[in-house]
């Protein structure tokens, strides 16, 4: 992983490519390096779609080694959704491919001509890049097959589907799965919207004659990746509660302690939250012949994955993730799981962020536009967005945007990007992280491990309301050098609990790179990491009045607690004081 | 058999069945307590839990919807309602569980013992619910022991499930008599009776 392959799409006669070393990008990975090229090529006050954006594409720091769990990818660019700085984060075999190609990021820059669409096809022997216009407003699925046809089944695609080529601001990165499916997505804030601004379809991977990446220290290496997974195996949530229900588990938990966002984040609970929680979607797609556990890309030991088959037991989509079954389930008032698992495959083949549809599907269902509860119109208006109508592209621009054409108050974004599966005045110090993240409402950010652990900013007084911004802080750092490192936000739960998997984790990182990185110099990284989003944000025009949840969030109490967030705004603002 | 709404119902069924019970084991049943004690003594004295399976394995506590940092001080009154599930992944999982570091982040909807009215000690009826790996694990000895539920619930369940017949119910007694899937149908459901007990035993 010592080269960067720049793309520039504003070449005479198509798109070049051009490999370069690492120069002061060297030693970065996953968002680390995201963000360290957005915050210091691109121009903060450019057009997310304009040629002075950058989309960049770049695997972990121990992505495409044996170290497990540790196959995410990032991808960054200058959001449209947002206007902020974006690192969407995607499991998938990409970040493997991509790795063992010897790339520690591409970017694609710069402005086509005209718009004709282009791939880009990758293996040991260099890039080629060719027009196909075939591909036209295809969908991920279908653009998958066409390239299987081409180069085969072991290949690895990165791709946009209709929502992509329409620049949407809800558009999606897609990466294929160990099935060669189009199921995994770099989904947030509109980055598959600059991969087609920049012409460009599809990526293809093929890794073939490649090895694994080899550690600078092969024997601690291998016996720091064995004892971490032997304390993911052995933790209850990554050794069985996420293999056996996945993420999907959390709806039963959200939903019993009232902040399970439901009908438009208009009241905490769900009555038939049991119907589609995921010791039901298990159950289905055991009865299916599925599978409810299954890894989003290989090396994954903790798999929170699965298969969703339809009625007839045919391949439907992968299964839907928490988030996904809460926003096009709960919040819209929706419980048939088949119809969940419908729109999650439309999503994933039009190239849809799933939160962010669910969240604008709600909305619309808020303004009339179907009722609540009506599978079939939720399935029709997705279909909409794919055909590109006038109102499909009205809601693929987002909860915002559709809140603004339909005139709906409550419309639950920060920064312009839709909240997840969480309603914050429950969780109070979710709404902390909502509020403040660089990305837009964004429930990863701050995913990660406690203060107790990494250290950072004295310890947190559970008892004192306060202690949520202190923990928001941690928490944000934290995840801003997990996302750096390629590992899976999964693993958080076993090394918040087992001290002796966190330094497997250390010592893994150490082993690759033949580093003796500490605790604290993770802390540093998480925060420069975070500095550098802070940064790019404030020159695009961001104060701290956009670290603000909606007003209605302070007004509206939420039942059944009657709560509303009471976290005050001079609060918030103490975020980023470290 | 049909001029009399049933009281009890007790089903035999084979173990690869018990998913069917699952449902309601998330939906919430009810059971007899002696209420007025701790949360760590209603569950290890009187529902048999062994206390390293309070301590280890239910990391999520709820009663009224509201997270439990604390089981020793926690007093159960007739009534309540109370979730239980194993610890939960991510940054929100971490935030439900009990006594856990993140526990600040849902402060302003965390139990608090001061709410309790009152602890004295009486028999009193709790609806429980069992989320995720507590199913399967501890799903069983509650539905072996007995539990309440709304009769609406099973009427639906055995309506369901009369086309499978003895693939699913290896037997079926109702008020103590045993019935042939032919008379599923014609089961007299009281519609004022809002409480049915019901005992499953698993085959092994
Ligand atoms: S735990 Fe889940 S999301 Fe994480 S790498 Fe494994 S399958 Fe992918």
């Amino acid at each position: 992983m010592d080269k960067i392959l720049r793309i520039n799409v504003s070449a005479e006669g198509g798109p070049t490519a051009l490999e370069e070393g690492l120069g002061e990008y060297a030693g970065l990975g996953g968002r680390g390096m995201t963000s360290g090229i957005i915050s210091k090529e691109v121009p903060p006050l450019c057009h997310p779609l304009g040629k002075d954006n950058k989309l960049v594409i770049a695997p972990g720091m121990l992505s495409g080694s044996a170290a497990a769990v540790s196959g995410r990818i990032s991808v960054g660019c200058k959001s449209p959704l947002t206007g902020g700085i974006k690192e969407a984060n995607s499991g998938g075999q990409g970040a493997q491919a991509l790795a063992r190609l010897g790339y520690a990021a591409i970017v694609l820059e710069g402005k086509p001509a005209d718009d004709t669409l282009y791939k880009v096809f990758i293996n040991k022997d260099g890039v080629t890049i060719e027009p196909d216009n075939s591909l036209k407003m295809l969908g991920n699925y279908a653009t998958v097959e066409k390239i299987k046809a081409a180069c085969g089944d072991k290949v690895c695609c990165i791709s946009i589907g209709q929502a992509g080529e329409m620049k949407l601001s809800a558009a999606t990165v897609a990466f294929t799965d160990m099935e060669q499916r189009p199921t995994r997505h770099a989904g947030r804030g509109g980055v598959g919207a600059v991969m087609g601004s920049k012409g460009i379809k599809v990526i293809v991977l093929d890794d073939t004659g490649m090895g694994m990446r080899k550690p600078k220290n092969p024997d601690a290496f291998k016996s720091a990746n064995k004892e971490f997974v032997a304390g993911l195996k052995q933790h209850p949530v990554t050794g069985e509660g996420l293999p056996a229900f996945g993420t999907n588990v959390l709806t039963n938990v959200l939903n019993e302690a009232g902040g399970y966002p439901t009908k438009n984040f208009s009241t905490g609970q769900f009555k038939e939250s049991t119907k589609i929680a995921g010791e039901a979607l298990a159950q289905i797609e055991k009865d299916r012949g599925g599978s409810a556990t299954q890894g989003c890309h290989r090396g994954c030991v903790i798999q929170c994955s699965g298969t969703y088959n339809d009625k007839d037991g045919n391949f439907l989509t992968k299964q839907p993730e928490y988030e996904t079954v809460w926003a096009h389930g709960g919040n819209c008032c929706i419980y048939d799981l088949d119809t969940i698992a419908m729109l999650d495959r439309l999503d994933d083949d039009f190239g849809l962020d799933t939160i962010e549809m669910g969240a604008t599907i709600a909305v619309a269902m808020d303004a009339g536009i179907a009722e609540f509860g009506d599978g079939e119109a939720a399935i029709n208006l997705i279909k909409e967005v794919g055909k590109g109508t006038p109102l499909g592209r009205i809601l693929g621009n987002g909860a915002k945007v559709a809140g603004q054409v339909l005139g709906v108050e409550r419309v639950p974004v920060v920064k312009g990007q839709a909240m997840p599966a969480y309603d914050p005045r429950a969780v109070q110090g979710i709404g902390v992280t909502y509020a403040t993240t660089t990305m837009g409402a964004d429930h990863t950010a701050g995913y990660a491990v406690t203060a107790n652990i990494l250290g950072v900013g004295g310890s947190v007084d559970a008892l004192k309301p306060e202690g949520q911004i202190d923990l928001s802080r941690n928490l944000q750092i934290a995840t801003a050098a997990i996302d750096a490192t390629g590992m899976c936000l999964f693993i958080a739960f076993a090394i918040l609990d087992q001290p002796k998997t966190f330094q497997a984790l250390l010592d893994i990182i150490n082993g690759f790179h033949g580093l003796s990185l500490t605790a604290d110099d993770v802390t540093e990284l998480g925060k420069s990491i975070l500095s550098k989003e802070r940064d790019f944000n404030a020159r695009a025009g961001f104060t701290n009045k956009d670290d603000r949840l909606p007003e209605y969030f302070k007004n509206e109490k939420l039942a059944p607690h009657g709560v509303t967030f009471a976290v005050k705004d001079e609060e918030l603002d103490q975020v980023f004081n470290w | 058999m049909s001029e009399q709404s049933p009281s009890t119902i007790s089903f035999i069924i084979d173990k690869n069945s018990i998913s069917i019970f699952s449902i309601i084991l998330q939906q919430g049943f009810k059971v007899f307590a002696k209420v007025g004690s701790s949360l760590e003594s209603m569950l290890c004295d009187q529902f048999a839990l062994p206390p390293e399976y309070l301590s280890n394995r239910i990391q999520t506590i709820f009663l009224d919807g509201k997270p439990v940092d604390d089981v020793t001080s926690t007093m159960i009154t007739d009534g309540a309602t109370l979730a239980l599930s194993a610890a939960m992944p991510g940054l929100v999982g971490a935030t439900f569980r009990s006594g856990g570091a993140l526990s600040v982040f849902r402060s302003s909807i965390t139990h608090r013992e001061e709410e309790e009215k009152s602890n004295i000690s009486a028999q009193g009826m709790i609806t429980l619910k069992l989320f995720n790996l507590l199913v399967s694990e501890i799903g069983p000895a509650f539905l072996e022991r007995g539990i309440w539920v709304e009769t609406e619930i099973i009427k639906n369940l055995i309506e369901e499930k009369k086309t499978e017949g003895k693939t699913v119910f290896k037997s079926l007694k109702v008020d103590g008599r045993e019935i042939g899937p032919d008379e599923f149908s014609r089961l007299n459901w009281n519609e004022g009776q809002k409480l049915i007990e019901v005992t499953v035993q698993i085959e092994k």
